[in-house]
């Protein structure tokens, strides 16, 4: 009988300790994403127009000029990933070893991610102008070619944002793998050393294979990263532009709802959010299976 | 032996510091430029100013970007959306680590599903049902937004933390009498505090910096927040970088300032929480 009422006051708590989180993300992240499902179906634009249109949004996009630019413009961003993650196991390996001041590296690398990427776009932007310091420095040592208008041309621009949004990530990637490295017990090391192995055989034989996976989150995490987090680098570098030459999807739903006073098309909007919504979804799950964090609840 | 240890030593601090220099450069060259004349910055953006220090860059950004009011936007909405977090986060986590209920996982799951859904996905419904209720150009919709978004990341690193709670811990506040807002408040609290202070510096900063939300659902001048305002002030000052330096490191600095605090905080969290 006891055993009966502490189980059922364990649920009682359980229920009332879970309600808020339930309700806010059923309110604010459920239903929205039902909504935007549900309008990309229609020709939607906030006031009048409402109408079933069917699949007509999705196969307008994948149809348009632009689809093909974004799918461009994605894959050359995503460049930035084996970027960071291969420039920040080079520093997490440096870190590792533990030299003076090693502490205060540490900290200083991660700086960039504590920077709003607002500041970091605009702040590349202004290094890359055409009158700015990194033309300034080509200048001056003799490369007038390579003095170009950065943002004139979307593959520089992209490239400056690749190199941008790599700048950002790497402290990030570093700190995780040192994180992953220092799980290695010093007793390995010690094994290999005696057995006569070198710093690379080392690096390549020990520390990479026991953190692989720590690796392989670091390439997922900052995938979906990049698909959906690059808002404010391409708002404060090009507004995806000139015409849609440097745009995202996320950046296209932005302009399809809110980035222009005309042409407003909710409904198209929410048929592209809901193609990155799939993709997003694609990522998510290979990424549980990695971590296993799903284990957490069990 | 001894000997090429050192070398090496050396040759990695070198790198490392070629590195940091490289990470602190931008800061350091926001710095100089926006004490400078723009003529000076035109000159030669790599040297130390010399016509005297241009306050006048940061007066003028202070009056012109109205900056104590944006400071104050920004912090209200970012410190509702670190106490909401808490104040949900921790009873949802202490479920999900420390009591036992059939569908738990399942429910742990979904929870984390919605974890990566882009704030893009929601943000016109969102838009839509908060103007029908007049929510829109509140701080409570940038709140509301930040809430559902960070929740369960937020959930995830308390969890985590809370299960390295021993069970003997609850069971002996239990036995001693405690209420259930007791032993979260004297057990779950001071044991999670790590996790729950990298939350706190780490949800305030990651609203302090975001500009999307903001700028979707404030749109009155006297409601922007620090990052919107800075977006369209470089729009307006794009022919005066010294200028915008002065607008950059400003806005830069109460994240910049709240990070080297408490990065020991952040840097410990960030390498045993974010994998499991």
């Amino acid at each position: 009988m006891r055993l009966r009422n502490r189980r059922r006051r364990v649920y009682l708590q359980a229920f009332l300790s879970l309600l808020p989180l339930i309700l806010i993300l059923l309110v604010l992240r459920v239903y929205p994403i039902a909504v935007a499902i549900g309008k990309s179906f229609t020709n939607w634009d906030g006031l009048f127009q409402n109408d079933w249109i069917g699949l007509q949004n999705y196969v307008e996009f994948v149809n348009s000029g632009p689809f093909l630019m974004i799918l461009r413009n994605t894959l050359i961003l995503l460049l930035n990933v084996p970027l960071q993650v291969f420039i920040g196991l080079l520093v997490a390996l440096l870190l590792y070893e533990r030299v003076m001041g090693w502490k205060f590296f540490r900290s200083v690398v991660y700086t960039p991610q504590i920077i709003s990427a607002v500041i970091i776009g605009y702040l590349f932007r202004i290094f890359f102008g055409f009158r700015g310091p990194v033309n300034i420095v080509l200048n001056a040592v003799g490369l007038e070619r390579l003095a170009i208008e950065w943002f004139g041309n979307p593959l520089t621009a992209l490239g400056v944002m690749v190199i941008s949004i790599a700048w950002y990530g790497i402290g990030w990637q570093s700190i995780v793998m040192l994180g992953g490295m220092s799980s290695i017990s010093h007793s390995v090391f010690e094994a290999a050393i005696i057995d006569g192995a070198n710093y690379w055989q080392r690096a390549f034989k020990i520390v990479f294979p026991m953190i692989i996976r720590v690796i392989e989150f670091g390439v997922i995490a900052s995938g979906v990263w990049t698909l959906t987090q690059l808002f404010p680098f391409l708002h404060s570098m090009t507004r995806g532009g000139p015409g849609y030459e440097t745009t995202t999807l996320d950046y296209m739903i932005y302009l399809k709802s809110f980035g222009f006073s005309f042409g407003i098309n909710f409904g198209m909007a929410c048929s592209i959010a809901v193609i990155l919504l799939f993709i997003i979804l694609a990522f998510t799950l290979l990424e549980m299976r990695i971590t296993n964090r799903a284990e957490l609840g069990r | 032996m001894y000997k090429r240890a050192t070398l090496r030593g050396f040759l990695v601090f070198l790198i490392l510091a070629v590195l940091t220099a490289s990470f602190l450069y931008p800061l350091y060259f926001m710095l100089i430029n926006s004490l400078k004349t723009r003529t000076e910055y035109f000159v030669n953006p790599f040297a130390l100013p010399r016509e005297g220090l241009q306050l006048i860059n940061y007066t003028t950004m202070i009056s012109q970007f109205k900056i104590l009011t944006l400071f104050k936007n920004t912090f209200i909405i970012s410190t509702g959306t670190v106490i909401l977090i808490l104040l949900v986060g921790i009873f949802a986590s202490y479920a999900f680590a420390k009591l036992r209920f059939k569908g738990k996982s399942v429910l742990f799951v979904a929870v984390l599903m919605t974890m990566f859904v882009p704030s893009q996905v929601t943000i016109i419904p969102l838009f839509v049902s908060f103007s029908k209720v007049g929510l829109v150009n509140s701080y409570l919709s940038v709140i509301l937004a930040y809430l559902a978004l960070f929740l369960p990341e937020a959930v995830l690193l308390l969890t985590a933390n809370f299960r390295g709670i021993l069970d003997e811990m609850v069971e002996a506040a239990e036995i001693d009498g405690c209420s259930y807002l007791q032993k979260i408040w004297y057990v779950i609290i001071p044991m999670g505090r790590a996790a729950i202070f990298l939350a706190i510096i780490f949800y305030f900063i990651m609203s302090w910096n975001d500009l999307f939300t903001p700028m979707i659902f404030l749109t009155k001048m006297e409601k922007r927040t620090v990052m919107v305002a800075l977006a369209s002030l470089m729009g307006r000052y794009s022919g005066s970088p010294t200028y915008q330096f002065a607008g950059l490191l400003l806005s830069a600095i109460p994240a910049l300032i709240v990070y080297f605090i408490f990065q020991r905080n952040i840097i410990r969290g960030l390498s045993m929480g974010a994998i499991k």
